[in-house]
């Protein structure tokens, strides 16, 4: 049976969902932009319907994947983060997507560290990475306010070179990693 | 917990069952798209990981459009033997009908099997009153069986990635339950 059971998580301020067909014009819209240079754009539309189906197959192929981001009181997408390792990736790592007006707010650190208590508390991982475009300034910053360092690179068949930073263990995590339910 | 949840229905026929995509099926997928001979006619051939991203697309085609491809498999081992079913991902004209028997699995009439078996279903639960099949000029074996099934060339159109394409048109529901009727009665 086919089966893709998507839990929704809470933050301060965020609902990651279950992506759906209802995130395809935002999403298609981030695709689009300049911004996702660093994460496999720019696509057209043809190309961001098959990249959302693709995220949304990913749970169901990996048993974890990647949420749609929505501020608490409205379901407009407003990124998209989580647990990412399709075919070919060195190993399961964190993503974290701000769609075009939503940056700058914090909500990459909020919700990848959601994420990583996820990875750590629920599926019991003991590491975890997150790939970075060395120009990619910003989600280099993201990953240093998440406590990761930049230990190695990795180039990829499709996203090219990508820094490779490695998230704090779960027993190196102050509170043991359960901060995002704090 | 959940929002999102697949039902993917079963269908079944005489010698094959057609369900839900699921992992164990990929090695049998990344197969056939590195193989550029025979997958020349479906967007291949791919590398192994853009394989994965078309399978994961394909589980999530489910979840967006409520229709997708199945994974046939044998009834009597339980082998797979390919994929059947519907496409319609953004820029596509129309729903189509699709078929990929994989290496070994042809000549059995499996694909007619299963590719009739899915028209049912497409036709009968899921309420569709019209079917398409695209092919690329030149794959003589799918325009053999798109024949077979009563679908007959419709149009040219330029798909999504520039190439010509030819649209066959199956028959209608009405049309195949005339055809059915006539057949019981002969």
């Amino acid at each position: 049976m086919t089966a893709v059971a998507i839990p929704t998580l809470e933050t301060e301020r965020l609902i990651l969902r279950a992506p759906g067909p209802q995130d395809f014009v935002p999403f298609a819209a981030f695709y689009a932009s300049p911004r996702a240079n660093f994460v496999g754009g720019p696509l057209n539309a043809e190309g961001s319907w098959r990249m959302l189906a693709m995220e949304i197959g990913h749970w169901t192929l990996k048993g974890f994947g990647r949420w749609t981001v929505t501020e608490k009181g409205d379901d407009t997408a407003v990124g998209m983060v989580g647990l990412f390792d399709p075919e070919g990736w060195p190993e399961p790592e964190i993503g974290w997507d701000l769609f075009n007006g939503h940056e700058g707010k914090g909500y990459a650190t909020e919700a990848g560290r959601a994420a990583r208590s996820y990875a750590y508390d629920v599926l019991g991982w003991q590491t975890v990475i997150s790939l970075v475009k060395p120009a990619n300034v910003g989600s280099a910053r993201v990953a240093g306010r998440l406590g990761a360092r930049h230990e190695g690179d990795f180039t990829h068949e499709r996203h090219g070179f990508m820094q490779v930073w490695r998230h704090p263990a779960p027993g190196d995590l102050a509170d043991g990693g359960m901060e995002a339910y704090a | 917990m959940s929002a999102l949840c697949l039902d993917i229905p079963i269908v079944e026929t005489g010698r094959l069952i057609l369900r839900g995509p699921e992992a164990r099926d990929f090695e049998a997928v990344a197969a056939f798209f590195a193989d550029g001979d025979r997958s020349w006619g479906f967007g291949g051939p791919k590398s192994r990981n853009e394989a994965w991203r078309w399978f994961a697309g394909n589980i999530g085609h489910w979840a967006l459009n409520g229709y997708g491809f199945w994974t046939v498999e044998t009834r009597e081992d339980g082998q797979i033997i390919g994929i059947v079913g519907l496409w319609n991902p953004e820029g596509w004209p129309e729903p189509e009908l699709g078929w990929v028997m994989f290496e070994g699995s042809e000549g059995r009439g499996y694909a007619f099997e299963a590719a009739q078996a899915a028209r049912d279903h497409t036709y009968g639960p899921m309420g569709f009153t019209t079917l398409t099949s695209n092919i690329l000029p030149g794959n003589a074996r799918s325009v053999a069986l798109a024949e077979r099934l009563g679908a007959r060339y419709e149009r040219d159109f330029t798909n999504v990635t520039g190439d010509t394409e030819m649209a066959y048109r199956h028959p209608s529901p009405e049309a195949l339950a005339k055809a059915q009727e006539q057949e019981g009665a002969a």
